[in-house]
C-alpha cells in the first residue's frame, strides 16, 4: 500500500495545507494541483514579463518551510507547481540549499506547433513522474500533466505497474480525480454540508493498492469528512462521458465501487482500456480587455432607470461589445435599503484597451447626471486582459515527453 | 388523503456538483437510494433539464448506476471558457445548486 496525499487543488489554495499533510499523519507521497486552464494563461503571462518565472510561486514559498520536514519524514513532493516552466521551478528548488534530490518532467510545451497561442501545453500522463521516483527523486515538478497523473505517477513506481496495466492504471486515476480537488473530496462544497462540520474540511488521503483499488481518507482530528457522498460528489467533477479519457489510460467511470469504510471509502473495480494515440493541449491566447460596472438602482422605476443609465452609457462610448443584466434582487416596499435595490451590471470586452478604459470614464462621469440614487458598487478600473481556452489534439508521438532526473539525466518517456 | 405529489426543491433529495471544461460546463446530479435513482433517470430528461435551466442549450447526457448519478454536459453555456466568459457565475460553480433549488415532483415515499 503507498499512502498519497494532496495539498493543493488550484493556485492559491490553503497555503498550510502542505505543513498539515505533513505533520497531521503518516503519509509517503505528498501531491499537490496547481494548474487549472486558466492558470496557464496566468503563468504565460508571468513568463512574458520575465522568462524565469511562469510557474506557482506559492509552491517554492511552500516547500521553503517544509521541504526540511518532508525529507526528514521520507515524505516525496509531486506537484505540477512548474506550470509553464518547470526547469526553472526545479532550480529554484535547488537554490534552496536543503540538498533534496530534484527532478523535473518537461516537453509538454508545444507552442512550436500553435504559434499564435500564449501557452500551448500537451496533457502529459503519469510515466515521467514515475521515471523520476524510480531515480530516487525526492521532489519532482512538471508542467502541464494531467490532475490524476500526480497520483498515478508515484502508484505505477512504488508497485512496478506496466504501461498495459489498464485496471491498476485506471483505479489510480479514479482515486487522483478524486484527490486532485483538494478538499472538494472531503465535505468542501457539498451539497448536504448541514450533515458534516464543513468549517475547516482536511485534506485527501488515498491508500493505494497493488491493484489500483484505493481507500480514501484523510488525517485523524481533521474536520470535513469522507463518505460516499463527499466522494461521489467529487467523481462527477468536471467530467464527460463515463469513459474518462486520459493520457495513460481511459477511466470507465461506470465501472466505479464504492463501499463505506470505518476510516472512510473504499474505491474498487474500476475498469481500464488503452488510450488514444492522441494527447489533448490546453491553449490559451489574450482575448483583449475586459472592464466591468454594478450600478445599483433602488426603489421606484427600476427598469427605467436601467434603460436611463444604458442609453448613456452607449451614447458615450456606443453599445459594441456590451453586455448588460439586471439583477432583479429588489423589493417592493423594502425595510432596508439593500433589499429594495437592483443591480445593474455591465462588462465590456474589447480588443482596445484605450476603449476599456474610455468605458470607465463613461460611467464615473454619469455619477450626478443619471438615475436619482446613482452609485456603483465599486468604481471602475482601467480593466483587466482576459484570456481565451480552448483545446486542440496532436499525436502522441510527436510530444517529447521527458524525465530531467536528478543530477541532470535525461530519460526519454 | 392522496393529491398529485407536492412540489419540492430537488434538492430534497439530489446532490450535485458542477463545474467548467472551456466553454462547456458539467453538472453531476446523484441521488442515495435506489429508488430515488429509478425515479430520477426517468424524471431528469435532457428536455426536463432544459425546462428546469432553461440558460442551457444543447445538452448531453450520461447514466452512472454505479454511482446512482446522471452527468450532463451543457455545450457552449460559458461562451468561449472561464476567462473570457460574461455569465454570472463564468465558472458554472453554482449550477448544480441551482438546479438542485428547482421545485418539482418528487413521489413522497422517496423523500
Amino acid at each position: 500500500m503507498i499512502r498519497v496525499g494532496n495539498a493543493s487543488g488550484f493556485y492559491g489554495d490553503r497555503f498550510s495545507a502542505v505543513r498539515e499533510m505533513l505533520t497531521g499523519g503518516e503519509l509517503d507521497v505528498l501531491t499537490g494541483d496547481y494548474l487549472a486552464e486558466l492558470t496557464m494563461l496566468i503563468l504565460g503571462r508571468d513568463r512574458m514579463k520575465d522568462a524565469a518565472l511562469g510557474y506557482a510561486r506559492t509552491f517554492l514559498r511552500q516547500l521553503e518551510q517544509n521541504l526540511a520536514d518532508a525529507l526528514a519524514r521520507g515524505v516525496k513532493i509531486v506537484s505540477n507547481a512548474g506550470g509553464v516552466n518547470p526547469e526553472g521551478l526545479a532550480e529554484a528548488i535547488d537554490r534552496l540549499g536543503l540538498g533534496a534530490k530534484v527532478a523535473y518532467v518537461t516537453g509538454d510545451d508545444v507552442r512550436d506547433r500553435f504559434p499564435e497561442s500564449l501557452t500551448a501545453n500537451a496533457y502529459l500522463g503519469a510515466w515521467g513522474i514515475a521515471e523520476c521516483l524510480s531515480a530516487g527523486a525526492d521532489v519532482v515538478v512538471t508542467g502541464r500533466v494531467t490532475d490524476a497523473s500526480l497520483v498515478v505517477g508515484p502508484a505505477a513506481a512504488h508497485f512496478g505497474w506496466g504501461r498495459e496495466d489498464f485496471d491498476a492504471l485506471a483505479g489510480a486515476t479514479v482515486a487522483g480525480h478524486v484527490l486532485e480537488c483538494g478538499a472538494q473530496a472531503t465535505g468542501g462544497n457539498y451539497s448536504f454540508f448541514t450533515a458534516i462540520d464543513a468549517t475547516r474540511p482536511g485534506f485527501p488521503i488515498a491508500e493505494i493498492e497493488a491493484d489500483g483499488s484505493s481507500l480514501i481518507t484523510k488525517h485523524d482530528g481533521t474536520g470535513g469528512a469522507v463518505t460516499a457522498d463527499t466522494v461521489t460528489a467529487q467523481l462527477l467533477y468536471e467530467i464527460g462521458p463515463p469513459a474518462y479519457v486520459g493520457p495513460d489510460v481511459v477511466s470507465h467511470f461506470d465501472t466505479i465501487r464504492l463501499d463505506p469504510h470505518e476510516r472512510g471509502v473504499r474505491i474498487s473495480g474500476v475498469k481500464g482500456s488503452p488510450p488514444p494515440d492522441t494527447l489533448k493541449v490546453c491553449l490559451t491566447t489574450l482575448g483583449g480587455f475586459r472592464n466591468s460596472t454594478t450600478f445599483v438602482l433602488t426603489g421606484l422605476d427600476v427598469e427605467a432607470k436601467a434603460d436611463l443609465v444604458r442609453r448613456q452609457v452607449e451614447a458615450a462610448i456606443g453599445p459594441a461589445e456590451l453586455t448588460w443584466t439586471l439583477a432583479r434582487t429588489d423589493h417592493v416596499d423594502a425595510d432596508t435599503e439593500e433589499t429594495a435595490s437592483a443591480l445593474l451590471h455591465v462588462t465590456i470586452k474589447t480588443a482596445d484597451p484605450q476603449r476599456a478604459k474610455a468605458f470607465a470614464r463613461a460611467g464615473v462621469e454619469l455619477a450626478l447626471a443619471s438615475y436619482p440614487g446613482f452609485h456603483v458598487t465599486a468604481p471602475p478600473g482601467d480593466g483587466t486582459p482576459f484570456g481565451v481556452y480552448r483545446a486542440a489534439y496532436v499525436p502522441r508521438s510527436s510530444v517529447p515527453h521527458r524525465a530531467v532526473l536528478p543530477g541532470g539525466k535525461v530519460v526519454e518517456v | 388523503m392522496s393529491a398529485s405529489p407536492k412540489k419540492v426543491p430537488l434538492g430534497v433529495i439530489a446532490g450535485a456538483r458542477s463545474g467548467d471544461k472551456g466553454g462547456d460546463a458539467n453538472l453531476g446530479v446523484w441521488v442515495r437510494t435506489d429508488a430515488q435513482y429509478e425515479w430520477l433517470r426517468a424524471e431528469l430528461t435532457v428536455e426536463r433539464l432544459k425546462e428546469l435551466l432553461p440558460e442551457a442549450g444543447e445538452v448531453d447526457r450520461y447514466e452512472l448506476p454505479n454511482l446512482r448519478a446522471l452527468n450532463f454536459v451543457l455545450h457552449g453555456l460559458l461562451g468561449e471558457g472561464v476567462a473570457s466568459s460574461t455569465r454570472f457565475d463564468p465558472q458554472a460553480k453554482a449550477l448544480g445548486e441551482w438546479l438542485r433549488s428547482r421545485h418539482v415532483e418528487i413521489p413522497e415515499d422517496l423523500r
